[in-house]
């Protein structure tokens, strides 16, 4: 247990108001759309209506002599500085400015730079490309048909097919399956959906030709990775590079990657010598930058008739659009999704997974999820309730059979993880109270006699957080450790920086608390600071739940170092040996004499002006954390739902969530979390799809098709929690942001299912929109 | 995108008045919102353009229009239109088939068989849309059709007819009606 701090000093659990909140409730936030720096122009691209389609000609000549256009870089031009393709963080490429042909519709073709962004926008319509139309592939399962089209002419291998990845051992898993009594299987397509956050993507560059210093406003989660790409790509030195990012509203993972747009305002500013502002629509950030899923899956569990599950088999095809521009750790292809075999145990498993080019968007990136975590667990709490219908079962008493039992952690999982810690058990029985789930089944039979329908649905999800261990984790060679550097002032107040980036979680609160909770300095007394790669130790940013299990880790570690040296100046200050003293949040007092102290202010004050002999002045400290271990969260989320049987349309009666992320900092921040994932796991089960048609036309491009979700359409959430620390984690935290995202998409359909399950219906893939339930009662013959 | 719309209607003048009419692509293009044939290739072969605003999307496409088939006994045309919008924001493709068959009273019904397809901005609007959109657009060309029809006929019909139609199609007029007809479906 945490040792609880007073309100005042504001430590871990308390929960304290956001600090952040002050600014942003008052319209007094500072994102990239609010730098306004002088002499500074705009940048606007021109993208390609085609998905694909040879490039024949861009015909600069119109746009150039519009009043107030002052350059127009093409393909052709990037070409001749090297700059026409730049890496993605899969290894594989990605052009800034097309060169060739375009791959996907949407795709950047062009770059023009004006006085103002409406004369950009005019001259972006004046360039005039001329195109030859190809053929479109959209379908990723027709990717390696022979006959297919070749979208990748610039690769050595000369078909469609980017990488195969497998883990578990396929023939022993086979041999389970060859001797099972039951086997239930599942075909589920995880639909292409997008962050859409709030605030799109965007940056700010401008190069200064005296000092030779480039700076970067940009909407990034990860500043200094992409300073290190900068510098690796455009050859500029790093001490030469400064990337800012201010507050940034919303990432989800949509600012992981680096995106043409701001390679191209990076040429424009070193070519023209001002600054270049860039910032996207919400059409192009929809159309153009990292998607999330896209993945057809097919899950297979073999079990015995009493219903104890034996193995897994999965079998994945992955469509990463026009280049795999995938946001993950080097290793991992397929990211995390390994952790499919989810809270359950077996004997053997097995997953594969390829990956595939088609004429879309290229991507994809980690919505919310830890790369693919999101994918894993929709899979196998979809399949396990399949496997409930299969033995005629109920689902809850089947996952309760299969848990992994709590004296069992931590727990090497069948495909390579090591589990920290789990109650899953526990987490689905105050669940299930809290819905009163056999009242609720009662209600359903009843119901069923009437006519009516309703469902229930389970997921009980385990998550895989906070990436990661040195010896397995990196993006582009760089270690996913992250940091914090503390340095307390004079007058016992403190600044800390890390090398993450807040992007609404409210870093800037609860990186506080744990200062607070470490040294007892009142959380309102620590500013911190993120996003600054001038001033912040490095770190790999933000995404995949890692804030709080890398770079808190690492404010723990920094904070106790300070308290080390606080020891000493103690030791000094009160004349006495350090081992004589003891610590309680805020002071060191001497054993048996509580009224011999000196509290952390003191001794701050002690480090710059009355320094012990022998001692560095000052009172500070850094950190990088490498975790021994990645965390997991775990949660069980129940859903009930009505279905209307004449529209089609499922309504939401309740939801509860109960999530486990070891010890919490701030409760009302954690609450807020789960309220939104949810929110966004809803919209992505019942709303999103970023669909394509046989042309390769968008057909999610604009909000009008891409649905955000409304107080209207949302639920009241009831959340709850279990409290199981992670055994690695210096405070026992595991993380949580993703965790309602990751796991409420298989609540929503399971619900669903569960409703029409007496009718045979066994899956309906999302996004459930009433047509389609209307489309299944009717087939049927439940509605006319 | 693709989509197919079918419609039929009558006019009030014997058949072969209207195949003169429906054979002759110079005639069927004066009535088409926007759209104008620019130069005869060949027999079978014009150069066209149509031009269109959708909402904040303007096309501008200019291509070929080729008579794939002309069956004058049975009074059946089939027309192949293809363009690129000269700014690059994608192309369009259109095959017409037009029938006509003698009514009783002596007028004539036309029944038309329209395969668009539509590659690029306009198709991101989805086809609820373009649907509406070629909807409007086959009235006015009805319209613009039987006025035609019934010009005196010995004034040259380009002419006459071309008087506002190579205007292009009304901005706020179309997305307004579009998004009235895409509403009224859901009522």
């Amino acid at each position: 247990m945490i040792h609880k701090t007073s309100l005042e000093i504001g430590g871990m659990g308390h929960p304290i108001k956001r600090k952040e909140d002050l600014r942003f409730i008052q319209g007094k936030g500072n994102y990239v759309d609010d730098v306004h720096l002088p002499g500074m122009v705009y940048g606007q691209l021109v993208r390609s209506p085609y998905a694909h389609a040879r490039l024949k000609s861009v015909n600069t000549e119109k746009a150039k002599k519009l009043p107030g256009v002052l350059a127009i870089i093409t393909g052709e031009d990037l070409a001749k500085a090297n700059l026409a393709w730049m890496p993605t963080l899969s290894y594989d490429k990605q052009m800034v400015l097309a060169t060739g042909k375009v791959l996907f519709q949407s795709q950047e073709v062009a770059f023009v730079v004006a006085e103002d962004r409406y004369t950009a926008a005019d001259a972006a319509e004046l360039v005039e490309v001329e195109y030859e139309e190809l053929p479109v592939l959209v379908d990723p399962k027709k990717a390696m048909d022979p006959d297919a089209p070749l979208l990748r002419e610039d690769r050595e291998q000369k078909d469609n097919h980017i990488f195969h990845w497998e883990v578990g051992d396929r023939q022993a898993t086979e041999q389970v399956f060859q001797k099972a009594a039951v086997k239930a299987s599942v075909h589920a397509f995880f639909p292409r959906c997008h962050p859409a956050p709030l605030e799109t993507c965007g940056c700010v560059a401008d190069f200064n030709r005296a000092t030779g210093k480039l700076t970067v406003y940009m909407t990034s989660q990860a500043p200094h990775a992409h300073r290190t790409v900068f510098a690796l790509v455009g050859g500029i030195p790093e001490q030469n590079i400064r990337v800012i990012s201010p507050d940034i509203g919303g990432g989800f993972g949509n600012k992981v990657p680096v995106y043409p747009g701001y390679v191209c305002a990076i040429v424009a500013s070193l070519t023209l010598g001002v600054p270049v502002k860039w910032i996207e629509t919400r059409s192009e950030n929809l159309q153009s930058t990292g998607f999330a899923r896209d993945y057809h899956m097919t899950a297979e569990i073999a079990a015995d008739r009493d219903g104890k599950m034996q193995a897994l088999r999965v079998k994945t095809l992955a469509d990463h659009g026009a280049f795999n521009a995938a946001a993950q750790p080097t290793k991992f292809p397929a990211g995390l999704f390994s952790i499919c075999t989810g809270s359950y145990e077996y004997s053997q498993a097995f997953c594969e997974v390829d990956g595939v080019y088609t004429n879309k968007a290229p991507g994809g990136i980690a919505y919310r999820c830890s790369f693919r975590v999101t994918e894993a667990a929709y899979l196998i709490e979809r399949v396990v309730d399949v496997l409930a219908l299969e033995l005629k079962m109920d689902p809850a008493e089947l996952r309760r059979k299969n848990f992994i039992p709590e004296s069992k952690f931590p727990y090497k999982s069948s495909l390579g993880w090591t589990y920290d810690s789990g109650n899953y058990e526990g987490a689905m029985k105050l669940a299930l109270d809290k819905i009163g789930y056999a009242e609720l089944r009662k209600e359903q039979a009843e119901k069923r006699k009437k006519g009516q329908l309703m469902g229930i649905g389970i997921s009980s999800f385990t998550e895989i957080v906070g990436a990661g261990p040195a010896h397995t984790f990196d993006i582009l060679g760089i270690k996913m450790f992250d940091s914090c550097e503390i340095r307390i002032h004079p007058t016992g107040k403190a600044i800390a920086r890390m090398g993450t980036k807040s992007q609404g979680q409210g870093h800037e609160t609860t990186y506080a608390q744990i200062v607070a909770q470490e040294l007892g300095i009142p959380a309102a007394d620590v500013a911190i600071e993120e996003g600054d790669t001038d001033t912040a130790p490095y770190g790999l940013g933000t995404y995949a739940s890692r804030s709080t299990p890398t770079s808190g880790a690492a404010t723990a570690i920094a904070a106790r170092k300070i308290r080390e040296k606080a020891k000493k100046i103690a030791a000094y200050l009160l004349e006495c040996s350090e081992n004589d003293l003891e610590w309680e949040p805020g002071k060191f007092f001497v054993k048996g004499a509580p009224s011999k102290s000196k509290t952390i202010q003191e001794i701050a004050f002690a480090a710059y002006t009355n320094i012990p002999p022998g001692l560095e002045a000052g009172l500070e400290a850094v950190d990088y954390y490498d975790p021994p271990n990645l965390t997991f969260p775990f949660g069980t989320y129940v859903c009930v739902v009505d279905i209307d049987k004449g529209t089609g349309e499922v309504k939401v009666r309740r939801f509860v969530a109960v999530d486990d992320c070891g010890n919490i900092i701030n409760p009302m921040i954690v609450e807020g979390q789960i309220h939104g994932g949810l929110t966004e796991g809803m919209a992505i089960a019942f709303m999103q799809q970023i669909d394509y048609d046989e042309s390769g036309n968008v057909q999610g491009g604009s909000f009008q098709d891409y649905l955000i979700p409304t107080a209207v359409e949302t639920p009241h959430w009831e959340t709850d929690k279990t409290c199981t620390p992670s055994q690695h984690h210096p405070f026992g935290a595991k993380g949580v942001g993703e965790s309602p995202n990751v796991g409420s998409p298989a609540a929503f359909v399971n619900a669903v299912v569960d409703g029409l399950s007496h009718l045979g219906v066994k899956h309906i893939d999302m996004p459930i929109a009433p047509w389609k339930v209307w489309n299944i009662l009717k087939e049927k013959g439940v509605t006319s | 995108m693709a989509l197919k719309i079918e419609k039929t209607f009558a006019v009030q003048e014997p058949v072969e008045k209207v195949w003169e009419f429906l054979s002759d692509p110079r005639k069927v293009a004066t009535c088409v919102p926007g759209a104008q044939i620019t130069e005869q290739l060949d027999e079978k072969t014009y150069k066209g353009a149509i031009k269109g605003k959708v909402g904040p999307s303007v096309t501008d496409y200019t291509g070929d229009v080729q008579i794939v088939r002309l069956d004058p006994e049975n009074h059946e045309i089939e027309i192949l239109g293809k363009g690129q919008d000269v700014r690059g924001r994608g192309s369009a493709s259109m095959k017409l088939t037009g029938k006509l068959r003698a009514l009783p009273d002596g007028s004539t019904e036309v029944t038309s068989v329209s395969e668009i397809g539509v590659v690029g901005i306009l198709a991101q609007m989805g086809s609820r849309v373009i649907t509406e959109v070629s909807n409007i657009m086959f009235g006015q060309f009805t319209k613009n059709f039987q006025a035609l029809l019934q010009q005196p006929a010995e004034a040259p019909a380009g002419q006459a007819a071309a008087s506002a139609e190579v205007a292009p199609i009304k901005a706020t007029s179309v997305a307004w009606q579009a998004a009235k007809g895409v509403f009224r479906k859901k009522s």
